[in-house]
């Protein structure tokens, strides 16, 4: 008995090992090894390579280009998270009704979110053309310039983020109400429940738990977003697009700064971090749980 | 893991060749802009000067801030190197820090030098030692319609003030409502740096002391900064000089539809042929100054020529430099193409007025031009300064907090790389 | 009933008009030049393929298609070979430490690529790694082996126990197990987990964009990313290119759609 627990266990180890190894060089290390990097001023190109302690994070504090990216990137996040969820239910209780053509429905639904991020953003960036494209096409003909106006790129580049992230809430909530039973529908219309009562009653306290997962991994993929401000972007005018990630990839690859660019590396990690922990902690109480 | 290290090792291989057979050199330069490009014709002439050698030219995005990105992540670690290469003039001093250039002293001697510029020699310049030919040289100039400015009796302005003034009287004449005043790059990219510097010299500001003390005329500058964004508030520039670079400025004012332009030598060629719109209507002139701050002076750009360190053919590679640096190809380059010499000299060749009947101008304005901070950290200092420049212009920001900010940013900057 | 039908077309209607940005981008790449400008009509000229044209021939596009290719396949190759077996690990067997081990690997799946960027740049620089294939897919596999492993693990868990303890009976080892009974029925859940991770080594750019310099490694993103445009930006061959990027999504969506969603709800729906 106890030899075949651990023949088990030799058996495990051996199976597991390899992965485990792999994601601890992979992952793991540079994780570790870039909270060591925020502490330096690191500077390859210049051989510049020295202590610093806390110095960049004490800069940071009071840089106004830091605090601007916090803000962008939780309006971003906000914004972009609760747009995706409510229309994500929406799809999904408008899918949930269909009886034909469920395959072109997801096929057409799943489109979006499986484009590269890039082609969303170079498609984007030539709807929001102000003299030939789409958008203002739609919108009359006036040449509004979406990503160059101050004011208006923010909510331009969320539109984007949406419309590309919306589909992978639609899906999960439309896989989880194709598992609702009919005759729990049923009971409701013989009780004479209209069809917006149903959905609160019925649809979406069983959606809830759904939702819940779907606000935690989108919520941590908007905070940890860049490949489309990037390219849509570059994080102007003037710093209105510009996310936390954003700056980091700048103050990283622009000038080569690994230590000033680590620190703010770091920070996107333990905000990751946070809004996990925070989210787990609100699971795990027994109210939540559905 | 033995089938994940034989996967790498394969992978490994399938990025990166090697070249046998005769000497090759590579040469990376950017897209030349303008109507011809002379370049592939004087790398053949170097062929045939050099039997046994091949020049292959690699061109790099014509953006001054990818090309730099692009050499940065290059320069480091093994790979296929460079020989020669063609850098903006800002990279020389910072390249030559790290350790990326050969160092031409040995080949190349100060006086080889002298015939240049003397705004380019001293970029070229690092150290003591030598580290790159001047090779294209630019000056931020001021482009004018000179048919409207005749039509009404007007001259090239001197002051931005006269400039403004200019403006608004041609515009009420002329009636013409998409005519717009005056157009340059405010786009947030190296350009922004330039116009802005330039906007900070017309009004006696400087963005490093002679101590190295960041923006040490705070008020100058912040003032100097309103001045810009106030350009596009009064409706003297059109609000997209935000997101204008060299060519879409260019263009506009191609078209006709602008009085004035800032931008670089090489677009003259541009409109004076068959075609343009305003051929035989442009006039160049110095950039103007602000009233009672300074006279105008344009930025020098341009680009050098420098050989990467681990060359495996440094002779022949300094050879090429040489050779391209040589009055005989800068004779060619600007006769042929839009590309203005180093050279002092050629400003009054005949062969090369008769291409350019304007170089006359055009050379006073580069003996006055300035170069932008020498130092290895200049792209540094600009990219901080970018986005600050930028809040001000979009008035995101007001001019004041702007350069407070980058002061401060500055500082954090320069005291980390003591 | 024919209300029905009518709702169907119009929620399928509605999906169409949803992804109109991507009509409008295919459409765009069949543009001719000189009616890419004019809005109204929608296609003023007879559709051409100038511009595919251009980007099969003249453009980077070709090769970084193939090294797309190569690096997705390779990542999911790397990430199932070294998943498969610790998902099964992880599922059945008593392995020392597995809780944290689990929580570990799903905190992996959270790390934003920006912080390990840094450092996985320096290291690489450090072995010579940089514009390579090898490069990428190391990179790659740090964000694609913890979502196989915590998705094959979750399959695992879902095949019947007795089903091994049968085999075991019979006299078969763990190993054995492992490959003669479990891996058949792990099939289908390797299927979704191998769509997504190509999908995601695929559309990946971030890691891309720093660790290529030529054309010898680029992948897709991040050519179309820097689609040269020397004086006007060619929004006609930038369409075609990015419809050409977008093949091997588009099939799997289409073609392949039962894994794909599959394997997307199936993290979220079991947890």
């Amino acid at each position: 008995m106890i030899d075949r627990r651990r023949a088990d266990v030799r058996a495990g180890v051996a199976l597991l090992a390899p992965a485990v190894l792999v994601l601890g060089a992979l992952a793991a290390w540079p994780g570790v090894w870039v909270l060591w990097l925020s502490l330096q001023q690191r500077i390859p190109i210049f051989g510049i390579d020295r202590f610093i302690g806390l110095a960049h994070y004490r800069f940071l504090a009071g840089d106004a280009r830091f605090w601007n990216a916090v803000r962008v990137t939780i309006v971003f996040s906000t914004v972009s998270v609760a747009l995706e969820l409510a229309l994500g239910v929406a799809v999904a209780l408008a899918l949930q009704r269909l009886t034909r053509g469920r395959r072109l429905a997801v096929t057409l639904l799943l489109l979006p979110w499986a484009l590269p991020s890039v082609v969303v953003g170079r498609a984007f960036e030539w709807l929001y053309h102000p003299s030939a494209g789409l958008v203002n096409f739609v919108l009359g003909g006036r040449a509004v310039n979406w990503l160059g106006e101050p004011a208006l790129a923010l909510p331009a580049l969320i539109a984007a983020d949406v419309w590309r992230t919306m589909p992978f809430v639609a899906l999960l909530c439309y896989a989880r109400v194709l598992g609702i039973p009919g005759e729990v529908y049923e009971a409701a219309r013989v009780d004479g429940a209209g069809r917006l009562a149903t959905v609160r009653a019925i649809t979406l306290p069983l959606l809830r738990r759904v939702l819940l997962i779907a606000l935690l991994f989108r919520t941590l993929d908007a905070l940890r977003a860049f490949d489309l401000m990037f390219v849509l972007t570059g994080g102007g005018p003037a710093s209105t697009t510009e996310t936390l990630t954003v700056y980091a990839y700048r103050s990283l690859f622009q000038t080569l700064q690994l230590g000033f660019g680590g620190a703010i590396g770091v920070v996107v990690f333990a905000l990751v971090m946070l809004v996990a922990w925070a989210y787990l902690r609100t699971m795990e109480r027994p109210e939540t749980t559905a | 893991m033995l089938v994940l290290a034989l996967l790498v090792a394969v992978a490994g291989c399938a990025g990166g060749g090697e070249e046998r057979g005769p000497v090759t050199l590579v040469f990376k330069h950017a897209k030349i802009l303008g109507p011809a490009d002379p370049v592939p014709e004087l790398l053949r002439e170097f062929e045939r000067r050099h039997p046994g050698v091949r020049v292959k030219p690699e061109s790099l995005s014509w953006n001054s801030d990818d090309q730099h990105q692009f050499f940065v992540i290059n320069m480091e670690g093994r790979g296929a190197p460079f020989d020669v290469m063609m850098l903006d003039v800002v990279w020389v001093a910072e390249f030559a820090r790290a350790g990326w250039l050969l160092d031409l002293s040995p080949w190349v001697s100060r006086d080889e030098l002298a015939p240049h510029f003397p705004s380019t020699i001293e970029p070229a310049t690092w150290n003591g030692r030598v580290w790159a030919m001047p090779w294209l040289m630019n000056v931020g100039m001021l482009y004018y319609r000179a048919d409207l400015l005749a039509r009404h009796g007007l001259s090239p302005p001197r002051t931005w003030e006269e400039l403004l003034a200019q403006v608004t009287r041609v515009r009420a004449a002329e009636r013409d409502a998409r005519l717009d005043g005056v157009v340059w790059q405010g786009r947030q990219y190296e350009g922004l740096t330039v116009n802005a510097l330039e906007a900070l010299w017309a009004n006696g500001a400087r963005v490093l002391g002679d101590d190295g003390t960041p923006l040490p005329e705070p008020a100058r500058a912040a003032d100097a900064l309103a001045f810009l964004r106030g350009l596009i508030t009064s409706g003297a520039s059109p609000s997209w000089v935000t997101a204008a670079d060299e060519e879409l400025s260019r263009r506009h004012f191609g078209d006709g539809r602008a009085i004035f332009l800032r931008n670089w030598p090489y677009a003259m060629d541009l409109f004076q042929q068959a075609g343009s719109a305003v051929r035989g209507k442009v006039g160049i002139a110095a950039l103007p100054g602000r009233a009672g701050a300074s006279e105008g002076v344009g930025a020098s750009g341009g680009a050098h020529l420098g050989v990467d360190r681990r060359t495996r053919h440094p002779e022949l590679a300094v050879a090429l430099v040489r050779f391209l640096a040589s009055a005989a190809a800068q004779r060619t380059m600007s006769v042929r193409g839009a590309l203005n010499p180093t050279r002092m000299a050629l400003y009054h060749d005949a062969e090369v007025l008769r291409a350019h009947p304007d170089f006359p101008v055009v050379y006073e304005l580069m003996l006055r031009a300035r170069p932008r901070p020498v130092t290895p950290y200049y792209l540094m200092l600009s990219t901080t300064l970018q986005p600050e420049f930028s809040a001000a212009l979009v008035g995101v920001k007001t001019p004041s907090a702007a350069v407070a900010q980058a002061r401060r940013r500055l500082v954090y900057l320069l005291e980390g790389l003591r | 009933m024919t209300g029905g039908r009518w709702r169907d077309a119009a929620v399928l209607a509605l999906l169409a008009l949803w992804a109109v940005p991507f009509f409008w981008q295919a459409l765009t790449s069949l543009k001719p030049d000189a009616a890419l400008r004019a809005v109204p009509p929608l296609m003023a000229a007879p559709p051409t393929l100038a511009h595919y044209r251009v980007v099969v021939e003249r453009s980077v596009m070709p090769e970084a298609l193939w090294n797309s290719f190569g690096v997705a396949v390779l990542t999911t190759v790397v990430a199932l070979v070294l998943g498969v077996p610790g998902a099964y690990a992880l599922a059945r067997l008593p392995v020392p430490g597995k809780r944290a081990l689990l929580l570990g690997i799903v905190a992996c799946t959270a790390f934003p690529q920006i912080t390990t960027v840094g450092p996985l740049f320096t290291a690489l620089r450090a072995l010579g790694l940089r514009d390579t294939w090898a490069a990428l897919v190391l990179a790659d596999t740090s964000f694609a082996l913890p979502v196989v492993l915590w998705l094959l693990t979750g399959f695992v868990r879902e095949i019947p126990i007795d089903v091994e303890e049968a085999a075991a009976l019979d006299g078969a080892g763990r190993l054995g197990v492992l490959a003669r009974v479990v891996l058949p029925l792990m099939t289908p859940g390797v299927v979704s987990a191998a769509l997504l991770v190509f999908l995601m080594s695929w559309n990946e750019f971030l890691f891309a964009f720093t660790f290529t310099a030529t054309e010898a490694s680029r992948t897709v993103p991040v050519a179309l990313a820097l689609f040269p445009g020397v004086f006007e930006v060619p929004w006609g061959d930038i369409a075609a290119a990015s419809m050409l990027a977008s093949l091997p999504p588009i099939v799997i969506v289409i073609v392949l759609q039962r894994w794909l969603v599959r394997g997307l709800t199936a993290g979220a729906l079991r947890e």
